[in-house]
């Protein structure tokens, strides 16, 4: 198996409450598992968030993280939805010099706003290509640079 | 609010001692005389005597702590009941809702010090929250596989007073109980292990749990497949039956080790499959071509060992499932029996009787003959659990009670206390290590304040001796800290509060000893001074597979 194969990406639904980010993490962390990103917020439901998680297994079989996740009493449910039909979006906010605007503009960014101090652009998309952007971003010199995890759902069957 | 709704749980034994966190509800406890409430002598204590108590008797135990050092002297004894799967209430007191956060006064974050070793934990900040918090609790604690669950509550809560509310329906969306049963290969599993050449069974604590070992025997004996426990399994299957293949394990007999080595079907039924039991992990029953795994936890599967059949149930229904699906016996089993009866003889369980010293297995064997099936057996950790774990032929489960999984020096009298609280006509004796033993002889207190009859067999080697044996055998012979000097008059010690207790030395006195125990109604205290130099066999050493175990040495 591939290094690889041993990431996860997990859609898990869990009940709102002041413990349950420590006991996401506190599995994490005691399996030997590793999080590459991590997005909350609010689901559908009225006191459920919705958490996404790029986890790597470390030493244990790739499907524990799962099958660990769904022991919590706060998770209510789990899908693996590594490598599946899913829509995947990442977004970063930038500090750009006013001249590198109009390129990043006609890639896809959007101003959000300016001052003396530079302009602030935001861009969203596939891992994949916020992780271009970025370093482009990186090459022209940006100051300051946020990035959000994924956040992912599966296609429309 | 909270007494009564313990009450309405069926709650009989509260194990305890109070502090500023958790007296108010301290403050009600004389007007409800149905809980019994036993004041302990340290809170580790209390947590043990729970989970004794539900080990013997099956209800989750209930223990009472305040904030801070109280609820943290529990953390041992929660992670004892986590490891080994048993149900159990943890109810501390917390500073008040207002307070939390400030760093006040005996606050510590419970629930932090405590999530990895809970099966769930609630802090309940608010009146409202307590009725359905409590009766979701027991529930959680007592159902699929079971475990510790903590409730921390505000003091301020405590104080509140609300109406009564009966929760009826539990809705915990996040805990499905059974809601991951798959059988779907039950036949090809059971056809599995009748069909093979030389089949293993393997059974663990889970059966015990889900009080499978009817369903195991009967599937045992129709598949023709020998079976060997866990040291949590003891029990499960008796070792007097001719399949039994008595304990497996790093300290295993040499039979079952054997068998396992070179069985082709290995099925391993409510067990979690540690390294205790593997010994070297790639190693491990290396002609095994078709491994099954049956437990409730589905997040045991390929843990350590991938199956390839896995059946996540509880063992009672599995086994049912699987044993009318038993196809045709495979011709070549009864070569099977006769090499397995071959090591049986080559690899006996053996020590050496007559060396001048006492000998623990001595002492088991008398203690054995005494009591035969009619007695619980509580081992505390170190050699003194091997032996007991080993020279003692259970035949039923619930006989034998020890920390397996986190293997807790201290557990076994507050564990014996507990157990006999839970089975109040059953004889309960204790096995013990001096040095175990001093780590909660505080809780000797409790046994005769309540005149408990309960037996203590110290087990008395004047040394850490499983740290020495280790040392001795795998450390370079360098006896670092392993001998225990300075230890005290255990009779004296007894003596102190208020138990009778003999020591003895010699063969001989072993029989008139044991025969005092018997007679005296109450606790009793036997300090057995054994060959400092008795060790556990057969033992593998670490980091070895289980084909190297190194047997008694002939002497
Ligand atoms: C609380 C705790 N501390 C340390 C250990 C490590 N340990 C395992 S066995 C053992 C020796 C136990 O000595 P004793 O209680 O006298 O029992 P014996 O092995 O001599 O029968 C020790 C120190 C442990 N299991 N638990
Ligand atoms: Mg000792």
């Amino acid at each position: 198996m591939s290094e690889h194969d041993r990431i996860r990406v997990l859609s898990v639904l869990v009940e709102d409450g002041s413990n349950t980010l420590s006991k996401v993490s506190g599995l994490i962390r005691r399996r030997g598992f590793n999080v590459h990103s991590i997005s909350v917020g609010p689901s559908g439901d009225p006191g459920r968030s919705r958490m996404t998680l790029t986890v790597h297994a470390g030493h244990a079989e790739a499907d524990q993280v799962r099958k660990q996740l769904e022991r919590l009493v706060e998770v209510v449910e789990v899908e693996d939805v590594t490598g599946e039909q899913v829509h995947s979006r990442e977004l970063v906010i930038a500090k750009v010099a006013p001249d590198q605007v109009d390129g990043l503009v006609k890639r896809g960014a959007k101003v959000l706003d300016t001052g003396s101090g530079g302009t602030t652009v935001e861009f969203a998309g596939e891992g994949k290509d916020v992780g271009d952007f970025i370093n482009e971003l990186v090459q022209h010199g940006a100051v300051n640079v946020a990035r959000s995890g994924p956040v992912v759902m599966r296609r429309t069957a | 609010m909270i007494l009564e709704a313990l009450e309405r749980e069926g709650v009989e034994f509260i194990f305890g001692y109070p502090g500023g966190a958790n007296l108010p509800i301290y403050q009600h406890l004389p007007e409800h005389p149905k809980l019994k409430h036993i004041l302990v002598r340290h809170e580790q204590g209390a947590a043990h005597m729970a989970d004794g108590y539900a080990r013997a008797c099956g209800k989750p135990g209930v223990v009472f702590a305040t904030s801070g050092p109280g609820a943290l002297n529990l953390v041992t004894g929660l992670a004892t009941a986590y490891m080994d799967s048993v149900p159990m209430i943890a109810i501390t007191g917390q500073v008040a809702s207002t307070q939390v956060g400030r760093d006040a006064f005996q606050e510590t974050d419970v629930i932090g010090a405590t999530s990895s070793v809970t099966k769930h934990s609630y802090l309940v900040t608010n009146i409202d929250q307590l009725p359905r918090v409590i009766h979701e609790a027991f529930h959680i604690a007592s159902t699929g596989r079971p475990g510790p669950v903590l409730i921390d509550i505000c003091k301020d809560v405590q104080q509140a007073t609300a109406e009564r509310v009966d929760i009826e329906r539990l809705e915990i969306p996040g805990y499905v109980l059974n809601g991951h049963v798959d059988l779907d290969r039950a036949g090809e599993a059971a056809r599995a292990v009748a069909g093979a050449e030389r089949p293993v069974i393997l059974a663990g604590h889970g059966v015990i749990l889900s009080h499978a070992e009817a369903e195991l025997r009967e599937f045992a004996e129709k598949a023709g497949a020998p079976v060997g426990t866990t040291l949590l399994g003891v029990g499960a299957f008796p070792v007097n039956h001719p399949l039994s293949l008595h304990m497996t394990g790093f300290m295993g007999t040499g039979w079952n080790l054997k068998a396992v080595q070179n069985a082709d079907v290995l099925m391993m039924v409510g067990m979690r499959v540690d390294d205790r039991v593997t010994a070297r992990l790639a190693d491990f029953a290396p002609k095994v071509k078709t491994f099954i795994h049956i437990d409730i936890d589905g997040s045991e599967m390929g843990k350590n060992v991938r199956p390839h059949i896995e059946l996540v149930a509880d063992a009672k229904n599995a086994l049912e499932a699987m044993t009318p699906q038993i196809g045709e016996l495979h011709e070549g089993r009864g070569q099977w029996f006769s090499q397995i009866d071959a090591w049986r003889e080559e690899h006996p369980l053996k020590y050496t009787h007559s060396n001048g010293h006492l000998q623990p297995q001595d002492v088991l064997i008398d203690m054995y003959r005494r009591c035969r099936s009619e007695a619980i057996v509580v081992a505390d950790v170190g050699q003194n659990q091997i032996w007991a774990a080993l020279w003692w032929n259970y035949d039923r489960p619930g006989l034998f009670l020890n920390s397996g999984g986190s293997g807790t020096m201290g557990f076994a009298l507050p564990a014996a206390i507990g157990a006999k609280f839970g089975r109040p006509d059953t004889a309960v004796w204790c096995v013990a290590g001096e040095g175990g033993f001093v780590m909660t002889a505080q809780e000797l207190s409790v046994a005769v304040e309540h005149q408990l009859d309960i037996k203590i067999v110290l087990l008395n080697n004047f040394s850490l001796g499983m740290v020495r044996q280790f040392q001795d055998d795998f450390y370079g012979g360098v006896r670092s800290e392993s001998e225990l000097t300075h230890m005290p008059d255990f009779v004296k010690l007894a003596d102190a509060y208020g138990m009778p207790a003999v020591r003895v030395d010699r063969f001989e006195e072993i029989g008139p000893a044991m025969d005092a125990a018997e007679r005296t109604k109450g606790p009793f205290l036997i300090d057995f001074r054994i060959d400092p130099e008795a060790n556990v066999y057969p033992i593998v050493p670490l980091g070895k597979s289980l084909n190297d175990f190194w047997e008694a040495p002939d002497k």
